[in-house]
């Protein structure tokens, strides 16, 4: 029996898995750039512009869904986790974004590309990819897998930023840090985005003492 | 979507096609309605107006106080008669009414086993009783034994007549409350007896009030079982032992004689016995039109 | 099959409702234990148990014919009343059983007080005649007694302000609203433990309806209220315990709270989305 809300959760859905699609698209777009030299800026500035707009109109279908239907149990955790999700979605267009920006300011820094820089982007992609998975599938075992790629990127981040301080080559260094510090900052909503999904599938929430601290982590991670 | 439309307009063809001969079956079936209220009501209102016209011209202050005069004299009233129909109707309502309201209240309220069905199935044969069968009763019982006719014998003969009415009504009355005031009235940790006394009887009321007056109205023009018991006389009241006078039976002497006088008086003395009915009948239903209406809930 | 470390007893701090953080501890008011009810063989309650916290608001769901109602009336031995019905079971309050034949049932119903469907005060009596007719009709005839419990009985029911200046009013002038606070007036009155309400709310239009949530919100600070209800927003908004029932079994029992957004039971979880019923 179809219920009123079905079709808004069918709509929805279809508009979770775009952003998703998109999502990846964008940031392996500007990791290659970064890395290959590409200037990608025009392309991942109009799919991070697309994945804002269809941001907005989760926030609205989201809200109107609560309106009108008043959704408990599963619709309810699914609704409440797709807008967080989806501005997880916006963020990432947003740092993918940010990423090409290097890239045109900087021009082509291939050649400051480095081993842990290639392992941290690779895990960035393959994090990325799993999120987008694990919403999709309502896969709450993947989350595992992004938790340890969260936790790599943190290491790298907070290895080589010294490093890049006592660095002599400016020009790699600011560009490294910059990607760096995005690479970081991706982790850390993909993070919050299996979070999320995790609440979806389980019905719990992380303690709230935990989540309020992810925000500032400390050095003990 | 077109061919919803096609359908539509051949359903909406049919419809056309039998208006004309419904609307004509439903006029004519209004003026058959209509007729028979008319034919209910001729005769209905013919006698009224007989007796009143024919009987205004015998009441007078002397005609409704004094006793009767001597056979055919054309002197004298009806005082008797008047004054012997309301204490008769006053002591069958004494017996009849608490007997009858005791049964109606055991049939609504306790009444869902195999004693009750059969109480109510005699209830219901007693209620089609020939008047005058119970007339008979009433004389072998109380005037035989006793040997004498008497206003006790009438009050019970009409009392028999009047119980399985006040029965009915009152069952049926209480019947007619909701069930839920009861279920209020309980989970209250009210009792049966209590609920039933003072929430439901008070409901049903009205209804149980109509149905007593209107077996009283009833009784009032009873004549047979009146011959059988108080026998009639040209006094007024002396003793319960004794026969006394009444309406119907004052009306049925005056109209057997064969002077005008008496037959003017007959027809003066009717008048003055529907005038009680009619006025015992109008004055409850002026009464309860007045009344708030108990089960009318506001839907707002 | 989580993949996170949540430790299982987690604490929700979403704010939905307030659950009294105390209520592990709060004992129980009322106790029905292996109730089962039965017309002419075929039971319409089978074997439920379920626990009352005092200062509660407990909910009943379930589709229509599901026995909530049914075992809503168990509770204050309603179906005395019904032919044909059997009960067996437990009903405590405070520990004594209401079905036990050693105690006067009559007495002990009082302490248990109902609210039906649809509003029925007692269509002859003024609203105070109404709100006083548990204690009158029981010899209890002493005025300054019966107006200070008519003060108190309507004004827990919200309805004092509305009506103070024209106590002897027919009970039946008032609105379907105000005929309900009446009837929550007249329950309360003969000072009971425990109120029952049979869908208080859904002969009411939305206005009356709210105020009569805020009613058993308030009145929630004094009494164990049971409610069946056939709003689940309704449920929501104001119980804090929740029972879901389907053909006479309770499928489901707990915080309203978490009962609404992760049901345990994939049939409560269908039942509350809207699949069936």
């Amino acid at each position: 029996m179809t219920r009123l809300i079905d079709p808004s959760l069918h709509k929805l859905s279809f508009i979770m898995s775009e952003m998703g699609d998109m999502v990846i698209e964008s940031i392996s777009m500007a990791i290659d750039s970064y890395l290959t030299g590409t200037n990608t800026k025009e392309q991942v500035l109009k799919l991070s512009d697309s994945i804002r707009a269809k941001y907005f109109e989760v926030e609205d279908l989201t809200f109107d869904m609560l309106l009108k239907y008043q959704p408990v149990a599963d619709d309810f955790r699914l609704i409440r986790s797709s807008t967080e999700i989806s501005y997880a979605f916006s963020r990432f267009g947003r740092y993918a974004y940010d990423i090409t920006l290097v890239r045109d300011l900087f021009g082509d820094v291939s050649e400051c590309t480095n081993a842990s820089l290639v392992e941290s982007t690779k895990k960035v992609k393959h994090m990325i990819k799993e999120a987008v998975l694990s919403f999709a599938e309502l896969d709450i075992r993947k989350a595992i897998e992004i938790r340890e790629d969260e936790k790599f990127i943190d290491r790298i981040y907070r290895e080589r930023l010294p490093k890049l301080i006592e660095s002599t080559n400016t020009r790699c260094a600011l560009a490294e840090a910059l990607l760096l510090r995005y690479l970081e900052r991706i982790g850390d909503h993909a993070v919050f985005m299996s979070d999320a999904i995790n609440y979806i599938v389980t019905g719990k929430h992380r303690p709230t003492d935990e989540r309020i601290a992810s925000h500032t982590k400390t050095e003990q991670n | 979507m077109s061919s919803i439309q096609n359908r539509r307009q051949e359903y909406r063809s049919l419809f056309k096609q039998n208006v004309a001969k419904r609307l004509l079956v439903d006029k004519i079936v209004r003026i058959i309605v209509f007729s028979c209220v008319i034919i209910a009501i001729i005769p209905l209102g013919s006698i009224l107006v007989e007796v009143f016209k024919n009987g205004i011209t015998a009441i007078s202050i002397e005609f409704l106080t004094d006793t009767p005069g001597s056979v055919g004299s054309g002197e004298g009233g009806i005082g008797p008669a008047i004054q012997g129909t309301l204490i008769i109707i006053g002591l069958s309502s004494l017996i009849g009414v608490p007997i009858g309201v005791m049964s109606g209240i055991f049939l609504s309220e306790y009444g869902d086993n195999k004693l009750a069905k059969s109480v109510r199935f005699f209830n219901d044969v007693f209620m089609e009783f020939p008047s005058i069968i119970l007339g008979i009763f009433a004389f072998l019982i109380i005037v035989l034994v006793l040997g004498h006719f008497s206003v006790w014998a009438g009050a019970f003969a009409l009392s028999l007549i009047m119980f399985p009415i006040v029965a009915r009504t009152t069952e049926e009355s209480l019947k007619m409350v909701p069930t839920t005031y009861r279920e209020a009235g309980t989970a209250l940790g009210l009792t049966k007896w209590i609920i039933t006394f003072r929430i439901v009887i008070s409901a049903a009321k009205s209804g149980m009030v109509t149905g007593i007056l209107l077996s009283v109205s009833r009784i009032g023009g009873e004549t047979a079982p009146l011959i059988m018991t108080i026998l009639g006389s040209s006094q007024f009241f002396s003793s319960m032992d004794t026969p006394m006078d009444a309406l119907p039976l004052r009306i049925w002497r005056l109209s057997l004689l064969p002077y005008d006088s008496a037959q003017l008086q007959g027809w003066g003395a009717a008048l003055v016995l529907i005038m009680i009915i009619l006025g015992i009948n109008l004055g409850i239903r002026y009464y309860f039109a007045n009344k708030k209406k108990y089960f009318l809930q506001k839907f707002d | 099959m989580t993949a996170l470390s949540t430790k299982p007893t987690d604490m929700e701090t979403s704010n939905l409702t307030n659950i009294d953080s105390k209520s592990a501890e709060s004992k129980y008011k009322m106790i029905a234990e292996n109730v089962t009810v039965s017309y002419d063989g075929i039971d319409a309650v089978k074997n439920v148990t379920m626990k009352f916290k005092e200062k509660s608001v407990t909910a009943l769901i379930g589709p229509s014919g599901c026995g909530k109602t049914t075992f809503l009336r168990c509770l204050n031995r309603m179906h005395d009343m019904t032919k044909n019905a059997k009960v067996t079971g437990k009903v405590m309050i405070d520990d004594i059983d209401l079905y036990s034949k050693d105690i006067d049932p009559i007495y002990h119903r009082r302490k248990v007080g109902m609210v039906f469907q649809k509003p029925n005060p007692f269509p002859t009596m003024s609203i105070f005649d109404n709100v006083t007719a548990g204690l009158r009709l029981n010899g209890i005839r002493d005025k300054r007694i019966l107006d200070e419990i008519v003060e108190d009985s309507l004004k827990m029911a919200y309805l004092w302000d509305e009506v103070k200046n024209d106590l002897k009013k027919s009970a039946i002038e008032l609105s379907g609203g105000q005929q309900q606070r009446l009837c929550i007036a007249r329950a309360l009155a003969i000072q009971p433990e425990v109120l029952l309400m049979d869908e208080p709310a859904s002969a009411l239009d939305p206005i009356a309806t709210q105020k009569i949530e805020e009613t058993i919100t308030e009145l929630k600070k004094d009494y164990a209220i049971i409610i069946v209800t056939h709003n689940m927003q309704q449920a929501i908004r104001v119980s804090d315990y929740t029972g879901f029932m389907y053909l006479g079994d309770l499928i489901e029992f707990r915080e309203t709270k978490k009962l609404f957004t992760d049901p345990k039971d994939e049939l409560t979880a269908k039942y509350v989305q809207g699949h069936f019923g």
